[in-house]
């Protein structure tokens, strides 16, 4: 099982986490109690109330040890900080992070940050659509 | 020097305004449309953009690449390291200095390599603790982020340095007195200068020997 942590429990966040935890060892993160609670009785896994921002959130969620790290949160830039501190300081190999903004997700780019960007993916698919 | 502050709250815009006094060229940015608008109508020499500092293009716009230092100054963290972030990677600013809003996010600033984050909070923080604390202790200057402070102490009757000369006086390492306030007199102390009960001393110390230094010269804290 990978152990896997995820920052930020929105729409994306929760999904992901419900998914994954059928199969991995998940960890989800979110400021609000009331985002965590939506997970419901399904998920199987653990829930941290905590800041981003503060690096003690991933102390307690041992970042060190983790094999990826997502961040969901709807803020660029909280997504792009933590994502490049959590690399540096933790040496996580596999670092996701959702940038909605596209030249950002130029200026960010480094070895072994993923960056997804929402618009992108939406409009390869619809290019798919009619391709096929 | 030619300064960028992003963001035109309380703070950024007292140091835009101040470091235009001295005679600095300044550009503040910020995202209210509504703040802009009344501050391009009042500022007459600061360059005033409306925008979300935390976007290359906005600082380009700022002509960023040709400031001394970026001063990022909005109530976001995530947002003043992404400022400082890109002010050094994309354009080469050599100094950047940033408001830390919440003290437990300090380690971010620094993983992001951003030069000075000063952390108001607990500056704050401190200022009122001494305040709170010692009536006869004043803090007149704190230097380097605080790591050096000037102090004034008024030397009670019970003192365990009145009516002894300095050369008899053990203070803690790291710490002076810089001169003794009597009266009408200044006097800069030598060896063989005494304290009397009444006097003002003005001492520099680092600060974590700050209270050893009041304990030193007032006996208690």
């Amino acid at each position: 099982m990978r152990y896997i942590i995820i920052i930020g429990c929105g729409k994306t966040g929760k999904n992901l986490a419900l998914e994954l935890s059928r199969e991995e060892n998940v960890v989800v993160v979110d400021k609000s109690l009331k985002s965590l609670d939506s997970l419901g009785d399904d998920f199987n896994g653990k829930k941290i109330w905590a800041d981003a921002l503060d690096i003690n959130t991933f102390e307690k969620a041992e970042a060190k040890g983790a094999d990826a790290v997502y961040l969901l949160t709807g803020n660029d830039n909280i997504n792009l900080v933590v994502g490049k501190v959590v690399k540096r300081k933790y040496g996580v190999k596999k670092v996701i992070l959702q940038v909605n903004d596209a030249m950002k997700k130029k200026i960010f780019k480094e070895e072994g940050l993923t960056i997804v960007n929402r618009t992108y993916l939406i409009a390869e698919v619809l290019k798919k659509c009619i391709l096929s | 020097m030619y300064i960028v502050i992003a963001g035109a709250g309380r703070l950024g815009l007292i140091l835009g305004k101040k470091l235009k006094e001295d005679k600095h060229q300044v550009c503040l940015i910020d995202k209210s449309e509504t703040l802009c608008n009344k501050l391009a109508g009042e500022l007459q020499d600061i360059l005033v953009i409306k925008g979300d500092a935390t976007y290359p293009e906005i600082l380009r716009e700022a002509k960023i690449e040709k400031a001394d230092v970026c001063v990022s100054a909005t109530s976001n963290d995530e947002d003043n390291t992404i400022v400082c972030y890109l002010a050094k990677e994309l354009f080469g600013v050599k100094r950047t200095v940033a408001r830390v809003n919440d003290p437990k996010h300090i380690p971010l600033y620094k993983y992001m390599e951003v030069d000075n984050p000063v952390d108001s909070t607990s500056i704050i923080a401190r200022v009122v603790e001494e305040e709170a604390s010692f009536t006869d202790v004043m803090s007149l200057l704190s230097i380097k982020k605080g790591r050096l402070s000037i102090v004034r102490v008024d030397i009670p009757q019970t003192s365990p340095v009145a009516n002894k000369a300095l050369k008899d006086i053990s203070l803690p390492h790291n710490s002076v007195l810089v001169s003794i306030l009597r009266g009408p007199d200044i006097i800069i102390p030598y060896g063989s200068t005494v304290i009397l009960p009444g006097d003002e001393v003005i001492a520099a110390a680092l600060i974590d020997v700050e209270k050893e230094l009041i304990k030193a010269l007032i006996g208690k804290i």
